[in-house]
């Protein structure tokens, strides 16, 4: 009896010891390259695995004062004489590129799985290691090349889980290539204040043009939706209603906010319906759409709440017109059930998309190869440009720190998106009332088109938006 | 406090080189009753105090986490391992006890409710609220047990997480949460980096605190006249009742005491994660707060503690693995027979069925048997 319940046993121990080893293998490590900083190198080098209690901005300069003993880092640097810690390292990235430059680290916080925007986020992560990729193939930046691929976690759409997984890798990279969800980043946007970090979102809450930390790109939600309705009362007959069904929170919250301010501007009557992300949740917005028959609906969710929305309510008998915000579209939408509403009823709105040419359009098709087209690519690659500008002032500046990043950005006056938005778009300096982008697109569905989504309206602002004093996010104006 | 966790009368007459003979009933049921306890408790506590400058912020989070948990595993080990009654509504008490303290201590001007209060109030609110609401539940479990219990106790997760998504004026509602704990100390910030200490560590250290401030108690509770009530509720509520033990006082106390503990680990688990979203508390976080207990150790404190860091812990450990089996994909990028994140999944039920078969007395056993083999070492027995 005791002699064979003795190997149980030892492997229990085993696996507890083996458990215990890993979750202090990082200290390990961590402790091991600290120890090389001090003793080999003691000016540059600074791993990924840097700790927060141990950020000292250790900078060109430092190496060049006296009290430093005979460490060559200069020569061995691959920039010469650019400054950085953490999140950018002397060694090359793994499976480099350019396997004599440095590393500059990026994080990446998106819905790849379970979420409701993986549909979306999967590609416009794609898109994003294949614009770095390009990048990096075009020699990188200062002697850097970029990596987005090590740090790259899920967040499920949910802030609690982004927050968490941004605290995890917030150390070991320079700034966050992508955050996606705007009340996901709204969970760490604090946080990322505090500490300095740019981060470049995937989504287009008014919010952002208000925080320095966030190089956001093209329109934000509030005036896409002003656009919207001031498009449908000019194009579409009897306008009279508008309903804003939306997710609550920063994203469908400041459509809806938009959509409140247009409707007053142009004397509609307005209602308001919040609906929770999943499928199963929608049957108080359908039955909302249905009895009360609003001339036009503002649709802020994803995309498969959409085609429930729109299908469940054309087969109610609603006759009226959708128009959705950008990421609740999705080619899928004509291949589901809701097919034949959402070709009768649905119109797009958003912030640019892949029929629209341009050099930029064409470059990120060379990059991509052969996928199968999708807006998230587009996006994705669009929302890279402004990251890229500021990394090139950056390295320009000699300060590839966190501060100098910053830095950077508050230099940033115009960004070159290669056509894909206007250049004015990327301007980061001053009051956003006067640099906001306030042009979107509307387009309609067409199975046979690359994204399923056929022009109607190019870059345009409607008179609300145009007008509109932008002193404060469009979502906390009207919740607050 | 010494005198509850070393009995130095007792000590002082017991003959050397005979750590268990006690000579007196005080010395015997002492919290810390032999030299190389108390030696090996000091050396824990020490250890965890000297830790946070030892090792990596994002370790320091993973092991805070851990000992925020464990509060919570104490929690239900209180009411399920000591007093027996099965509880499946752990997570319910959680998410109440991160609510109060998220809401007392919010920004008065943000978008949902705060008062704005400090920890003194909070911390304890946290306790207090979840304390009452299990108060109110316990009478069901003066009516119910076993498998009966459990269903009723799932329920209450069921409800909760409803009300928990639809009270959007405290919660800010699915997908969007709100901002938990805003955790100051004499007007310091717990969760900022400072200019002695990074947020991480301090973070840590106040978990490190409560914990010890939680378990002390609950060990001191399981070897009082109230637990023993417990264990003879657990073991056979009819003798129980037939010795005079109240069957009703008993259940009523093992679980508000419980809930109490879960507010705690809520209020404090949600000051190290910084956001707080309503889905969090469903029957997963409970089903996790069982498999801690069972893998720990059911009816001891310690193993509360190792089940809590155990479970917390195997997350970093199953992440680590696609780096060493090729099959296994990372669960981002996919790829592979299967993902870290199923087999993560997998190894929760694997190990829950493993422990009960092999060692039904957890970590906490495997220890014992550790312990035993080494005090008798090099004979057997």
């Amino acid at each position: 009896m005791k002699q064979h319940r003795q190997w149980p046993r030892f492997a229990i121990v085993l696996a507890v010891l083996a458990l215990i080893a890993t979750g202090c293998r990082d200290s390990g490590t961590t402790a091991d390259v600290e120890d090389v900083d001090t003793g080999a190198a003691p000016a540059e080098t600074t791993a990924p695995t840097d700790t927060a209690t141990d950020t000292p901005t250790e900078t060109a300069a430092d190496t060049a004062t006296p009290t430093d003993t005979g460490s060559p880092t200069e020569g061995t640097t691959p920039a010469g004489d650019i400054a950085f810690d953490t999140g950018v390292t002397e060694e090359a990235c793994p499976d480099a590129v350019n396997p004599d430059n440095g590393c500059i680290y990026l994080g990446t916080l998106s819905d790849l799985t379970v979420g409701p925007f993986a549909a979306l986020a999967v590609p416009i992560t794609d898109a994003q290691q294949a614009f770095w990729n390009r990048v990096n193939e075009d020699g990188g930046i200062g002697g850097f090349d970029v990596n987005v691929t090590e740090f790259v976690r899920d967040n499920q759409y949910n802030p609690e889980i982004h927050n968490q997984e941004y605290q995890a890798i917030k150390n070991d990279v320079l700034a966050l290539a992508q955050t996606l969800g705007s009340p996901t980043t709204a969970a760490i946007i604090e946080d990322l204040n505090a500490e300095g970090i740019v981060a470049v979102p995937a989504s287009w809450t008014s919010e952002w043009a208000f925080q320095d930390v966030i190089l956001e790109s093209g329109v934000n939600y509030c005036f896409e939706s002003m656009n919207s309705i001031d498009w449908a009362v000019e194009n579409l007959e009897g306008i009279e209603t508008v309903m804003a069904v939306h997710y609550p929170g920063d994203y469908g919250g400041d459509a809806a906010a938009g959509a409140r301010i247009a409707a007053e501007a142009n004397g509609l009557e307005f209602t308001d319906v919040e609906t929770a992300p999943g499928p199963d949740n929608q049957s108080g917005a359908i039955s909302a759409v249905a009895s009360q028959q609003p001339d036009l609906v503002i649709l802020t969710t994803n995309p498969t709440d959409a085609g429930a929305v729109v299908g469940n309510a054309a087969a109610q008998g609603y006759q009226g017109t959708f128009i959705g915000t950008g990421p609740s579209w999705n080619k899928g939408l004509l291949t589901s059930p809701a097919a034949e509403a959402v070709q009768a009823l649905y119109l797009a709105s958003g912030p640019w998309t892949w029929t629209q040419e341009s050099p930029g359009r064409d470059a990120m098709e060379e990059a991509l190869g052969d996928v199968d087209p999708n807006d998230g690519y587009t996006s994705g690659w669009v929302w890279s440009y402004p990251l890229k500008a500021a990394l090139e002032q950056a390295a320009e500046n000699g300060d590839l720190t966190r501060e100098g990043l910053l830095a950077a950005v508050s230099e940033l006056d115009d960004v070159d998106y290669e056509g894909m938005l206007p250049d004015e778009a990327g301007n980061f300096v001053g009051d956003p009332n006067e640099t906001a982008y306030r042009g979107s697109i509307v387009s309609e569905p067409n199975p046979e088109a690359i994204v399923g989504l056929d022009v109607l309206q190019d870059f345009f602002v409607g008179p609300t938006a145009e007008g509109y004093d932008f002193t404060q996010s469009c979502f906390t104006t009207t919740a607050g | 406090m010494t005198a509850l966790l070393t009995d130095r009368g007792g000590r002082g007459s017991r003959p050397r080189g005979r750590p268990e003979l006690y000579t007196s009933y005080s010395s015997d049921i002492a919290l810390l009753n032999t030299p190389a306890k108390r030696a090996g408790v000091l050396a824990i506590v020490a250890a965890a105090f000297a830790l946070p400058f030892a090792v990596s912020d994002q370790v320091l989070v993973l092991l805070g986490t851990g000992l925020a948990m464990s509060v919570g595993a104490i929690g239900l080990n209180i009411v399920t391992g000591y007093a027996g009654q099965v509880s499946l509504g752990h997570a319910f008490f959680v998410g109440l006890g991160a609510y109060t303290a998220a809401v007392l201590s919010g920004d008065p001007d943000g978008r949902l409710v705060g008062f704005g209060l400090p920890m003194v109030v909070w911390l304890p609110a946290a306790g207090l609220v979840a304390g009452a609401a299990g108060l109110l539940v316990a009478p069901l479990a003066t009516r119910l047990r076993g498998l009966y219990l459990a269903i009723v106790t799932l329920g209450l997760v069921f409800l909760g997480e409803h009300v928990f998504r639809e009270w959007d004026s405290v919660t800010g509602g699915p997908g969007v949460g709100r901002d938990a704990v805003q955790a100051t100390l004499f007007g310091n910030s717990l969760t900022a980096g400072g200019a002695v200490l990074s947020g991480a560590q301090k973070v840590y250290l106040f978990a490190l605190v409560v914990l010890i401030a939680a378990a002390v108690p609950a060990r001191n509770l399981a070897r009082s006249g109230v637990g023993r009530a417990f264990a003879a509720v657990r073991d056979r509520d009819i003798a129980a009742e037939v010795i005079g033990v109240s069957l009703t006082k008993a259940k009523l106390l093992a679980f508000t005491i419980s809930s109490f503990y879960a507010g705690i680990c809520g209020a404090l688990l949600y000051t190290i994660t910084r956001t707080v979203e309503p889905n969090s508390f469903n029957l997963l976080l409970s089903v996790r707060f069982i498999a801690m207990v069972l893998i720990g150790g059911a009816a001891t404190i310690s193993g509360s503690i190792m089940g809590a860091m155990f479970v917390t812990l195997l997350p970093r450990f199953t992440q680590q693995v696609p780096r060493f089996v090729p099959f296994i994909g990372q669960g981002v990028t996919g790829g592979g027979l299967l993902t870290n994140v199923e087999l993560e999944a997998m190894l929760y039920g694997l190990l829950i069925i493993a422990f009960l078969i092999f060692e039904p007395r957890g970590l906490f056993g495997v220890w014992l048997r550790v312990r035993n083999y080494w005090k008798g070492w090099p004979f057997s027995y």
